[in-house]
């Protein structure tokens, strides 16, 4: 209506303006006002509560509830604006403050039962609603959940993992009531990902039955330990153990580092890691062990213990294979990052392009109103194929999280790759993602209260914590070898991770790629196939090679990092088509169907478009390589029409989006800012 | 009691005063607690369409007649239609009125809702969606569905749930009554006004010529007070109903009052007990959901899950309660002639 209102006047300004004169009155144009996008667009062509089902994948009430219990609550900063209520924490409080806000919040949700049966319900659907309450809580503020995570999903976990009956019965009940307040104390100054190589000693005295625990020098000050800087009594210690003079390699011992009434205990001194770039509601700190000592009860004996006398007792007789046993338990927080940096990029995308179906800039020709953002084909291309791929990370994510919830140790294999190649490549997709977005908004984005730009900071440190992305995914190239040799050399199948694709012939892809060619999932899948396939034989093949001339594995796998790096990406992408393809197998024939055919093919051909060893390699000719980014661009204008309801489909609500996604001129109006 | 109104003198349910700017719609059928009917529905609707391309209307005033501001919509009318197979009319009729609460809370020009009196229900709906809802000694709100297994409708699960912490769903399941006081405490009322007051009120608002909200609110202003709560007021106690009112389902809130109860003994947590469990549990059940979904909706989505549902509930879909409720009140009323 304002529309036309607004055409009809400029159509009659030129009407009644006598066009001899020379001089031009000025008269003031019509104010621009704001059109919500639901005026414009056109209604939902498929079930937006399905697709929501479908992108949460699990426990879509309780998600609810946990998103209503937050907005009811003055802890947790609802702010009125422009007519709209909103809920985030105060970014502009100092970090002392958040400090403090973040230890609250946590204390209301647990008064509201929000944290319970977390360590003690030991059911899968118990694990899944845990996991969706921290999606949630991530999603009003990382900070909230990287302090909660790390004392249910690390301490805890330990206590689970690690830990036999005697920790579980003494800690579990304590860690769930908060009567504790744990952390994990693995990370050193000079020792992050190589965990193995951690300098903390750890010695046993066995007239006193106690352990001794040791910083022997700076290097190996315990460092970014979410919680201990302020508030944590408790920590998980990872050390190593020196038993007899002998190095048996690294465990795990429960410290306590404060007192109940928050005094730091005596031998440990503690200091504070200083300002962050983003997540200052956590109080990470470094810890120093001063020849600490600790009940023999205190070692976490799953895998490995001390006799009284302190004879080293384990079942596993290789330290390999018992470092990866101790190990095995940490993919918990690989599955968590990688569900959680999606739910980031959806936040990012349901602001920018709400935003971008309301803000106008430009006319393209005379006398026409300025054209919305997202009616350009460029600012389509910027974020739709980013849309297409969260979607089909959201479903990549939820797989991993059931397998995970119902893990038998066969699966460990599987998931300790699943859960690399996912952490690493979804924390990643969720960096550009908000990057693109930011950008995507202007000016508005850089405002902490519109969201998208602060989560830059907050998240950036995703690709780094629980392992960095770059060493996770040369995990993968490295186990794909490993399969190859088993498959190869040994003459048997590939069979696990998907591989079997390996065992038939080599897919050949069609020469013309015309559109109906371009969007079957036939062709999409054997594109992908003949990329891993092609990339793990030459990366094997290079390997071997080297090792013929005489260099060790490990050289030679570090040498060979650029065919490691395009195999891992490879077989993530892969994996993620898949997962799509069964989603979208697996629905019912109908317009959500539809829809998700339409955005596996935006994922597919972007993956193609953007990935150099397809043309590289030759997997597409140049020709080939051009239709896929035409046909993307057609994709784009496909899916123009659709933009809202799917992120109308992800079901955040609005207070946890911004200004921006809605009135964004009576959000800055003056009025606005009397109130 | 029993309304057998007849189709002339219907004019008279809505009684209309144009002062100037401003335009008092009069609800007038105080014998039946200005209970609405079909009519009075349509003609509000009618008129507040018309107000809204009316330039020479800058302010419409609602109030009613009687000791009742309205006690919600007629069911009598609706007791013989569900009886007789016809709920397509009632569907109609519960759309016309949700219409009606759509237009009122997206009115682009001031609404003052006078509630002297009862306002329950329907007429809720028709007072709390608007920009400024004035409150007095009089008033007495509920909204009651739960017993009468419905559900609060008329837009409750958008106003309700927008209520502090979750007092909202501790009215919805309970159908607690609120007082003037208590209605301003929880921002059900915008303002509070002695009764003694409302005719000057009225006159002043009566000399208003904008339509800006500043301006209406202050000279609202000018004749309120800040009134006490009463000491055994629920809202003195909202960290309990917080506690209890904020879990899962509707079980766990029946035995967190349960649990509060054996450690001190308000008297409203009794009576919250027993209204829950004297409700229909569906009701309830159903009742808790709504309010938890319309939280995170739009009050216009959640007026056409409303509606969705309420088709569901009058043709006795989802369970026999509301239908056997009104078999009863149509034996009540039969019986009172």
């Amino acid at each position: 209506m304002d529309r036309a209102f607004w055409r009809a006047r400029v159509i009659k300004n030129h009407l009644t303006q006598d066009p001899c004169t020379q001089t031009r009155s000025l008269s003031g144009a019509p104010c621009l006002e704001y059109s919500p996008p639901e005026l414009a667009e056109p209604a939902a062509a498929f079930d937006v509560a399905a697709m929501r089902a479908l992108l949460d994948g699990h426990n879509v009430a309780e998600r609810d509830w946990l998103f209503g219990l937050m907005t009811q609550s003055k802890l947790f900063n609802p702010r009125r604006v422009g007519g709209r209520v909103f809920v985030a924490p105060d970014y502009n409080q100092s970090m002392e403050q958040q400090r403090e806000m973040t230890m609250r919040r946590i204390e209301f949700l647990l008064e509201r039962g929000v944290f319970e049966g977390w360590l003690t319900a030991g059911t899968a659907e118990g694990e899944l609603r845990k996991l969706a309450l921290q999606e949630v809580a991530n999603m009003y503020d990382h900070s909230l959940a990287i302090k909660f995570g790390v004392h249910f999903f690390l301490w805890g976990g330990a206590i689970q993992f690690f830990g036999t009956e005697r920790h579980h019965v003494k800690w579990l009940r304590d860690t769930e009531n908060y009567v504790v307040k744990g952390c994990f104390a693995m990370t050193e100054l000079g020792h992050g990902s190589n965990v193995r190589g951690i300098e903390t000693v750890t010695t046993y005295d066995p007239r006193a039955r106690e352990f001794i625990i040791n910083t022997p020098c700076e290097s190996a000050q315990k460092y970014w330990i979410g919680g201990a800087a302020n508030h944590a009594t408790h920590t998980v210690a990872f050390s190593q153990l020196n038993i007899n003079g002998i190095n048996q390699g690294v465990h795990a011992f429960i410290v306590q580092i404060r007192d109940a009434d928050g005094n730091i205990c005596p031998n440990i001194r503690i200091a504070d890691c200083g300002h962050k770039i983003g997540l200052n509601g956590v109080d990470n700190g470094r810890i120093w062990f001063d020849n600490v000592r600790i009940p023999r009860e205190n070692l976490l004996n799953s895998v490995a213990d001390i006799s009284p006398d302190g004879e080293y007792l384990s079942a596993i007789k290789d330290p390999d294979q018992r470092f990866a046993a101790f190990l095995a338990p940490l993919t918990a927080g690989r599955v968590i990052l990688a569900a959680s940096a999606i739910y980031s990029a959806k936040i990012g995308l349901a602001i920018a392009i709400r935003y971008a179906l309301s803000r106008r800039a430009f006319s393209i020709a005379p006398n026409q109103p300025e054209v919305l953002l997202l009616d350009y084909p460029s600012h389509q291309q910027r974020l739709l194929p980013l849309l297409a791929k969260t979607y089909a990370m959201s479903f990549s994510a939820n797989h991993l999280k059931m397998i995970y919830v119902k893990r038998t140790p066969e699966l460990n294999k599987t998931i300790h790759i699943l859960s690399s190649a996912f952490k690493a490549s979804f924390t990643w997709h969720n960096m550009r993602t908000l990057q693109e977005c930011r950008e995507a908004c202007g000016g508005q984005g850089l405002k902490t209260e519109n969201r998208i730009g602060h989560l830059k900071g907050e998240k950036d440190v995703q690709s780094t914590f629980e392992g960095d992305n770059n060493v996770l995914m040369q995990q993968i190239s490295k186990t794909l070898f490993a399969e190859y040799l088993v498959a190869r050399k040994r003459n048997k199948p590939f069979k696990g991770l998907g591989l079997e694709h390996m065992n038939g012939p080599c897919p050949v892809l069609p020469q013309q790629l015309p559109s109906t060619v371009l969007r079957s999932d036939q062709f999409q899948v054997d594109a992908f196939h003949v990329r891993e396939r092609d990339l793990l034989n030459r990366f094997a093949e290079e390997i071997l090679q080297r090792q013929a001339q005489g260099e060790r594995k490990e050289h030679a796998l570090l040498s060979s990092y650029q065919l490691a790096e395009d195999l891992g990406r490879a077989f993530s992408e892969r994996c993620v088509l898949q997962n799509f393809v069964e989603v979208e197998e697996n629905s019912p024939a109908g317009s959500l169907k539809d829809m998700l055919a339409l955005l596996r093919s935006m994922y597919a051909l972007t993956c193609m478009e953007e990935d150099a060893s397809f043309l590289r390699y030759g997997y597409l000719s140049t020709e080939n390589a051009a239709a896929v980014r035409k046909e993307v661009a057609k994709l784009c204008s496909e899916l123009r029409p659709h933009a809202l309801a799917l992120v109308n489909s992800f079901g955040i609500p609005d207070a946890y989006l911004s200004p921006i996604a809605f009135n964004w001129v009576e959000a800055n109006s003056w009025s606005s800012v009397q109130h | 009691m029993a309304s057998f109104s007849s189709s002339n003198g219907q004019e008279d349910q809505v009684l209309v005063e144009e002062k100037s700017f401003a335009r008092t719609l009069i609800l007038n059928r105080p014998e039946q607690l200005n209970a609405a009917t079909d009519y009075m529905i349509s003609r509000f609707l009618e008129l507040l369409l018309l107000y809204e391309k009316d330039s020479n209307v800058k302010l419409v005033i609602v109030k009613g007649k009687g000791r009742a501001f309205s006690a919600g919509g007629d069911v009598t009318s609706a007791v013989h239609d569900i009886n007789s197979g016809k709920w397509k009319s009632v569907a109609i009729f519960f759309r016309k009125n949700y219409t009606l609460h759509y237009l009122i809370a997206t009115y682009s020009k001031p609404q003052v809702s006078i509630m002297n009196g009862i306002v329950m229900g329907g007429g809720a709906g028709c007072s709390t969606h608007g920009s400024f809802r004035v409150a007095t000694e009089n008033s007495v709100f509920s909204m009651p569905e739960t017993a009468l297994g419905l559900f609060p409708d008329v837009g409750a699960s958008y106003f309700l749930s927008r209520l502090p912490g979750h007092f909202g769903e501790y009215l919805g399941l309970t159908g607690a009554r609120l007082d003037g006081a208590e209605m301003l405490a929880c921002g059900l009322a915008t303002h509070f006004v002695p009764s003694a007051k409302l005719p000057s009120l009225e006159a002043a608002l009566h000399t208003v010529d904008s339509s800006d909200q500043a301006v209406i609110s202050a000279i609202i202003g000018e004749y309120s007070e800040l009134p006490m709560l009463k000491e055994q007021s629920a809202y003195h106690r909202l960290d309990v109903i917080n506690r209890c009112f904020s879990r899962r389902t509707v079980e766990d809130i029946l035995s967190a009052l349960e649990r509060e109860a054996t450690n001190k003994v308000d008297g409203w947590i009794l009576a919250s007990i027993q209204s829950l469990k004297k409700a229909s549990p569906t009701s309830l059940k159903i009742s808790l959901r709504s309010i938890r979904e319309g939280r995170l909706q739009g009050v216009g989505q959640c007026l056409v899950r409303e509606y969705r549902m309420v088709c569901h509930v009058i043709r006795g879909e989802v369970s026999k309660d509301f239908v056997e409720v009104l078999q009863l009140i149509r034996r009540l009323l039969y019986s009172l002639i």
